[in-house]
C-alpha cells in the first residue's frame, strides 16, 4: 500500500505545481489568453473539420473540443486540460528516471519540477498554445511506450489514443512524430507501423491543409517576427538552452530578465557536467531517444534565429512551410532531455550526503529550484491568467444568428481583442467560436509595428466588399460572397456600416443579409475530410474495442 | 567529518532555496505588473497587436 502511494508521489507533486502555477485560472469561468479561446459549447460546424475557407489552424483541436464539450461543459473541459497536461507531463517524466517507480522518489520530483516549471511551459501557457502543451505532456509517455513497442515488437494499445491526442495541431503533431519515431526506430515492422499511426493521427490537418494548398503559404515577414528571440538578459542561444526565447516579449516573465536567469544558466551549465555520467549510465539506444529530439528541436529553433531569410523563403514558397517559423515552439522537443538530466544531476549531488534527513532536505530543495528561478510563474503567472465570464450578449448573439442561412462575418475585421471584461488581456476574438455557422474573421496579425497578411482569400474578398461606397452595396457584395450574417462588435473598434435586418442590437449587433449565395463545401473536399477524420478516429475507436474485449474476457474468467 | 560537512551544506542549500523561493514568490505577487501583457497597447491603426518582438 505504501509503495503504491509512493508511486503516485510524482503525480501528486505535479498536481501541487499545477495548482500553484494556475491559481486563479482554476476559478469558475474561462481562461482567455492570446490563442486560447474556449467557449461553453463550440458548435460542430464545417470549419472545425477543416472545411472552412481559411487554413485549418485549429484542426483537429477544435473538432475534438466541439465533440467533447457535448459531454463536459466547455469551462470544466478547459480546466481538465490545463491541470491534466501538467500532471500527466510530470507523472510521465518521473517515469523516465531509471529504476522502479517506488525508488529514487526525491530525484523523480526534481524531474517533475524541471519539466513542469519551465519558461517554455509558462510562455506557451500565456500564448494559449494548449495543443502544444498537451503534446509536451505526452512526450515522456511516447518515449516509454515507444521503447516498449521497439523492445517487445507489440504496439501498446495506449498509443492508439495518446498519439491522436498528441497531434491536436500541426506543430504538436510534428513534435509527437519526432519523439515517437526516435523511440521506436529500429526493427522495421514497428517503425513502419508507427509511421502509419502518425500519418493517421495527423491526417486531419495534413489532408485539409492540402485542400487549402493554394493559400497555404505565409507572409515572409512572419519568419522574422516569430523567430527565436532572447528578450531577457541571456543571449538568444543560451535562452533556447534554458527552454525560453519566445518571439513575443509580452509573455516573457520578469524573472527571465534578471539575476535569476543567470543563476538558472549556471545551474544549466552544471547539468552539462552530468551529461557524461548520464551518457555512461544509459544505454546508447535509450540515450538517443532523448538526444535526437533535443538536437532536432534546438536546431530548428536556432535556424529561425540564424537564418530567418531561409525560413521566410520556406514559409512563402512551400505550402505549410510556415509551420516551423515559431522558433521557440520547437523547444518542446528539448524538454524531456533537460528534465532527465536535471534528475540525474540531482541524484549525483544527493548521493554525496549519507544521512537520510539532510539528503531529503537537499533533494527537496533541488525539486524547488525551478520554482525559485521563476517565482513569478506562481498563482496564474502572477495573475496574468485568470478565469472570466463572458458577457451575456455573446450567448444572445449566438442565439440570434443561429439558423440564418449563409456564413457569418465578424467585424471589425481584425483578429485580436483586448476586452475590458477579460481584464484587458489580449485574446484571439472569441466571438467566432460562439457562432453556430461557419465564420470568417480577420487572420491578419500585428506583431509590434509589422502587419502580417493572412491567408484566407475570403477575408480579403470581404474587405473588398466592405470598401463599397454604401451600406446597401456592402451588404449585397457580402451576400454574393456567401455571408448571411454580419456580427459587429461595437466595443472593438470602427467597422464600416452594413445594411441588413437587425436581429440584435447592443454591444454586439447581429445583422441578417438578404439572399446570401450560400457557399457549399465541394464534394471532393467532403470525401477527403471524411477519409482523414476516419483515419484519425480509427486509433481511439480500436482502443475502445480492445478495452471492451478485455473487460468481457475478464468477466468470463 | 566529510559527512558532517555534506549534511551541513545540504541544510544550508535547502534553507537558501526555500527562503529565496518564498521571497521571490511574495515579491512577484506584490510587484506592480509593469510588464504585463495588458499594459501593451496597439501600435498599428488601432489594431490589437498579437504581440511585440
Amino acid at each position: 500500500m505504501r509503495e503504491r502511494a509512493q508511486a503516485w508521489l510524482p503525480a501528486a507533486w505535479a498536481a501541487v505545481l499545477a495548482l500553484v502555477l494556475l491559481g486563479p485560472a482554476l476559478a469558475p469561468g474561462f481562461v482567455l489568453t492570446y490563442d486560447m479561446v474556449w467557449v461553453p459549447d463550440l458548435a460542430v460546424r464545417p470549419d472545425v473539420w477543416g472545411l472552412g475557407s481559411g487554413l485549418p489552424r485549429a484542426v483537429p483541436s477544435d473538432a475534438v473540443v466541439a465533440l467533447l464539450d457535448e459531454l463536459v461543459p466547455g469551462a470544466l473541459l478547459q480546466k481538465l486540460v490545463l491541470v491534466g497536461f501538467l500532471v500527466a507531463g510530470g507523472a510521465g517524466i518521473a517515469r523516465l528516471v531509471p529504476g522502479p517507480p517506488t525508488e529514487r522518489r526525491a530525484v523523480r520530483l526534481v524531474a517533475v519540477s524541471a519539466y513542469v516549471w519551465t519558461p517554455f511551459v509558462a510562455e506557451r501557457l500565456l500564448l494559449g498554445a494548449w495543443p502544444v502543451l498537451v503534446a509536451h505532456a505526452l512526450l515522456p509517455w511516447l518515449v516509454l511506450l515507444g521503447r516498449r513497442w521497439r523492445v517487445t515488437g507489440r504496439a501498446p494499445a495506449a498509443l492508439l489514443v495518446l498519439v491522436p491526442l498528441g497531434c491536436l495541431s500541426a506543430s504538436a503533431g510534428l513534435a509527437t512524430a519526432v519523439v515517437l519515431l526516435a523511440a521506436v526506430a529500429g526493427p522495421r515492422r514497428p517503425t513502419l507501423r508507427a509511421v502509419a499511426l502518425l500519418v493517421a493521427a495527423n491526417a486531419p490537418w495534413l489532408v485539409t491543409g492540402l485542400l487549402h494548398a493554394a493559400d497555404a503559404t505565409s507572409d515572409r515577414a512572419g519568419a522574422e517576427a516569430f523567430a527565436l528571440q532572447g528578450h531577457g538578459t541571456l543571449p538568444t542561444p543560451l535562452e533556447a538552452l534554458a527552454l525560453g526565447g519566445t518571439w513575443n516579449s509580452e509573455v516573457v516573465l520578469p524573472s527571465r530578465d534578471g539575476i535569476l536567469a543567470w543563476v538558472g544558466l549556471v545551474l544549466l551549465a552544471a547539468l552539462l557536467l552530468a551529461v557524461r555520467g548520464w551518457w555512461a549510465a544509459t544505454s546508447r539506444r535509450e540515450a538517443l531517444t532523448l538526444v535526437v529530439p533535443w538536437a532536432f528541436g534546438l536546431s530548428l529553433a536556432l535556424l529561425t534565429w540564424v537564418a530567418p531569410g531561409a525560413v521566410a523563403w520556406l514559409a512563402a514558397t512551400v505550402p505549410g512551410g510556415g509551420l516551423v517559423r515559431d522558433g521557440a515552439r520547437s523547444l518542446v522537443l528539448c524538454a524531456p532531455l533537460v528534465a532527465v538530466l536535471a534528475a540525474h544531476a540531482a541524484a549525483r549531488v544527493a548521493a554525496r550526503v549519507v544521512e537520510e534527513g539532510p539528503r531529503l532536505v537537499l533533494a527537496g530543495a533541488l525539486a524547488l529550484v525551478p520554482v525559485m528561478l521563476m517565482p513569478d510563474a506562481t498563482f496564474g503567472l502572477a495573475s496574468r491568467l485568470e478565469a472570466v465570464d463572458y458577457p451575456a450578449s455573446y450567448a444572445v448573439a449566438r442565439k440570434a444568428a443561429a439558423g440564418v442561412p449563409g456564413d457569418a462575418l465578424v467585424l471589425p475585421l481584425s483578429s485580436y481583442r483586448q476586452p475590458r471584461w477579460n481584464g484587458g488581456r489580449k485574446v484571439l476574438d472569441p466571438l467566432p467560436r460562439w457562432l453556430t455557422s461557419d465564420v470568417v474573421a480577420s487572420d491578419r496579425l500585428v506583431v509590434g509595428t509589422t502587419v502580417l497578411q493572412g491567408e484566407d482569400p475570403r477575408v480579403s474578398a470581404a474587405a473588398d466588399a466592405l470598401a463599397e461606397s454604401t451600406p446597401e452595396a456592402r451588404a449585397a457584395a457580402l451576400a454574393d460572397l456567401g455571408f448571411g450574417v454580419v456580427v459587429v462588435e461595437l466595443d472593438a473598434g470602427e467597422a464600416p456600416e452594413v445594411a441588413g435586418r437587425v436581429l440584435l442590437d447592443g454591444d454586439l449587433r447581429v445583422l441578417a443579409l438578404d439572399r446570401p449565395d450560400v457557399r457549399e463545401v465541394p464534394a471532393g473536399w467532403a470525401v477527403a475530410a471524411v477519409v482523414a477524420w476516419s483515419a484519425y478516429a480509427a486509433g481511439p475507436a480500436l482502443a475502445l474495442v480492445l478495452v471492451v474485449r478485455r473487460r468481457r474476457s475478464d468477466q468470463r474468467r | 567529518m566529510g559527512s558532517i560537512v555534506a549534511a551541513f551544506g545540504s541544510l544550508v542549500i535547502g534553507g537558501v532555496v526555500a527562503t529565496t523561493t518564498i521571497v521571490g514568490v511574495v515579491q512577484s505577487q506584490t510587484a506592480a505588473p509593469d510588464k504585463s501583457p495588458v499594459s501593451v497597447n496597439s501600435t498599428v491603426d488601432d489594431l490589437v497587436a498579437y504581440g511585440s518582438d
